[in-house]
């Protein structure tokens, strides 16, 4: 009785045995199959804590940047370098000053910002406002603490820009609208919609070189002149901080 | 010091019509345009203290306004001195719907003086053969600028004009 009981019980551990082989077995077909896909899902997961961090992306941005600083500073230096050969004005960012704008008026027939930055904080009369993306404007006025800034898109600005593609002048008038319009005197004028504008390099009263917008429309020329719409790039309506650049320009 | 206050309210006021110019609210603007402030102020005062005196303070407001703006190219005292003048002829209605509608509509048209008035010394002081392309953007300014002071006008003017004709009784 006990010799039958003692096989049977055997017999159920090899069954037991068998199912857990063959279970085994089923998985590594599986895995053969689908080609280690659940290996590796589990080891995404498992291996999630060890992954580089914040830190170390921070490390790899921050060397990114000095890279970009030490070219940036190279390439200012030969163009600074360039510009001396060539006679042509420079500027220097050194004494730039970081203001806030306290009032804007952006609509209607007065395109003014005022900025919390004055005669006391050495704002000069022509200084150039720059924010981000570009050019804003130039302080028209200023008072001990404040300094009153004529957009580009003012009625009363009329500023010389550079169409750089086609390495041409313009003159770039505000209309009292958020687009200023850019008048270029020669009829046939190769200037497309997307062309990049900046400050003139001949210009007396900016510095050279500084992003302005870009061509939006050209209109059909007009007499000897050809009239295109600008998009600026900074866009005096949303802009909290802006730079006033004490720029030294050779005339 | 309160009484002082009641009194001087029309004054107060006065003082804030240039600050609210310059603070300039964008989200209560319309295709980048603003309300004339200046007239919800000036309507109110020349209907209580005449044409001559209308006349006087909207020389002073256009005086302590383009000192604040800087465009050179016009200047906003002859609007508000004809709006001011304008203003001081108009007599009071009684009926409460219709003098607020009133109050819309004036304003609205001193507006459009104003803005036609800037136009043209733009126009005059700057003509060359690119003025033409000024003409849309200057339209667009007028008529914002038309509906938002007509739009608003029915209630602050009336809230002024309760206020200034309060303050007025206390003073005398």
């Amino acid at each position: 009785m006990l010799d039958i009981r003692l096989i049977s019980t055997s017999r159920l551990r090899q069954k037991k045995k068998n199912l857990i082989l063959f279970l085994i077995l089923l998985l590594l077909v599986f895995v053969r199959i689908s080609k280690g896909s659940i290996y590796k899902d589990f080891y995404y997961f498992i291996s999630k804590p060890f992954w580089p961090g914040q830190f170390q992306k921070e490390v790899i941005l921050k060397s990114k940047d000095q890279e970009s600083l030490i070219k940036l500073n190279l390439l200012e230096q030969d163009n600074t370098r360039l510009r001396k050969i060539l006679n042509i004005q420079e500027s220097s960012n050194i004494d730039n000053i970081s203001a806030a704008v306290i009032s804007r008026k952006t609509g209607s027939w007065w395109r003014q910002i005022i900025i919390n930055k004055g005669s006391k904080d050495g704002v000069e009369i022509g200084s150039t406002i720059i924010g981000p993306g570009g050019l804003l404007g130039r302080v028209k006025n200023t008072s001990l603490f404040t300094s009153s800034v004529t957009l580009l898109t003012s009625p009363e600005s009329k500023l010389g820009v550079w169409v750089d593609r086609v390495k041409i002048s313009g003159l770039l008038v505000g209309l009292g609208d958020d687009y200023p319009s850019l008048i270029l005197y020669s009829k046939d004028a190769d200037i497309k919609v997307g062309d990049f504008v900046s400050s003139s390099p001949a210009s007396t009263l900016l510095p050279p070189n500084i992003p302005i917008g870009i061509v939006q429309s050209v209109a059909e020329p007009f007499k000897t002149k050809k009239i295109a719409k600008i998009s600026l790039f900074a866009k005096p309506h949303v802009i909290d901080w802006v730079q006033i650049l004490k720029v030294k320009i050779n005339e | 010091m309160n009484k002082f206050f009641t009194k001087k309210l029309s004054i107060i006021f006065f003082i804030f019509v240039p600050i609210i110019f310059l603070w300039h609210p964008n989200w209560l603007g319309f295709l980048g345009a603003q309300p004339y402030w200046p007239l919800f102020w000036l309507l109110p005062w020349s209907m209580i203290n005449g044409s001559i005196n209308g006349l006087i303070f909207g020389l002073f407001l256009g005086i302590i306004l383009d000192s604040l703006t800087l465009d050179g190219n016009f200047t906003q005292i002859p609007g508000l001195v004809i709006c001011g003048f304008c203003f001081g002829r108009i007599k009071f209605n009684s009926d409460f719907l219709v003098g607020h509608f009133r109050y819309g509509l004036i304003c609205s048209f001193g507006s459009f003086i104003c803005g036609a008035l800037i136009f043209l010394q733009i126009l005059i002081k700057d003509f060359s053969d690119s003025t033409f392309l000024i003409f849309m953007p200057s339209f667009n300014n007028i008529l914002a600028e038309v509906f938002l002071t007509g739009f608003f006008a029915p209630l602050i003017c009336t809230q002024f004009l309760r206020i200034l004709r309060i303050s007025s009784r206390k003073a005398q």
